[in-house]
């Protein structure tokens, strides 16, 4: 099973890539709370791409693994001026409460509600992959 | 999934304690109707917030962020902010973002009722 969604940058299409999600991961028989974690973790990559990507997005949502171990992979592709993931600090609530800024929170989500997430940029494109295991681990 | 405009409805609990009611995704749009009704009742004197999440399962940071200004709003009047009826994710978002540490969450409406009011639904 594999959906590949090309979204343009309007208002709440980040929901139209969340349903893929929730969709796929039902099917693979994922339980609701792994699935709903997907979900924010798949909108937050979203929003990032179409506040730093520039332009449009590519989706794609699939399963891979062994068969006792099957996962949820989620990609998100811009085509933006990239960023150093390993400059990307992770957000924390002591840096934001009493702070004027609360933003800054995409990447730290993500890396918390997925199993595992990989990030390549460079200029002209980032890719944001990230897994979450159909089961949780044993 | 719920992604239709969110759908707010709020109630004065006790003289203090108001309850807004949302359902839906919580965004940037979402956040601020949110935020709006928060303002409403805390200027109908509720220095206590209770938000009834029951109905929404999707968030982004933006929606969450907006929250967080509902809570410093209300810390800085020595309110209080609660939630209840919580998604484990949206409960996990909350903890990761701070909103944990500071707003008290309840498993379901009646079990904040009787904590803020004091007394159960009749």
């Amino acid at each position: 099973m594999e959906v590949v969604l090309h979204l343009p940058v309007v208002p709440n299409v980040e929901l139209v890539a969340a349903k893929a999600v929730e969709t796929l991961g039902s099917a693979l028989g994922m339980d609701r709370s792994r699935v709903e974690a997907a979900s924010v973790a798949i909108v937050e990559a979203c929003l990032n791409a179409m506040e730093h990507g520039g332009g449009r997005m590519i989706v794609r949502v699939t399963s891979e693994g062994e068969p006792d171990r099957h996962q949820l992979v989620i990609e998100v592709e811009d085509h933006g001026e990239g960023f150093d993931p390993s400059s990307a600090p992770q957000n924390s609530p002591s840096r934001v409460i009493g702070s004027a800024s609360k933003r800054g929170w995409g990447l730290t989500l993500i890396r918390e509600l997925m199993d595992d997430v990989q990030i390549r940029s460079q200029p002209g494109r980032t890719l944001v992959r990230m897994c979450k295991y159909v089961e949780s681990a044993p | 999934m719920n992604d239709e405009p969110i759908m707010l409805s709020t109630d004065v609990l006790s003289d203090d304690v108001g309850l807004i009611a949302a359902a839906g995704y919580i965004n940037n749009e979402g956040g601020q109707a949110i935020a709006d009704a928060a303002t409403d009742l805390m200027g109908r004197g509720c220095d206590t917030l209770l938000i009834d999440l029951d109905g929404t399962r999707i968030i982004n940071s933006i929606g969450v962020s907006i929250l967080l200004e509902i809570m410093e709003k209300l810390l800085e009047e020595k309110g209080r902010l609660a939630f209840c009826n919580l998604t484990p994710t949206i409960a996990k978002t909350f903890e990761i973002m701070g909103l944990v540490q500071y707003a008290t969450i309840y498993p379901d409406r009646e079990a904040a009722r009787v904590d803020l009011v004091g007394h159960a639904a009749s």
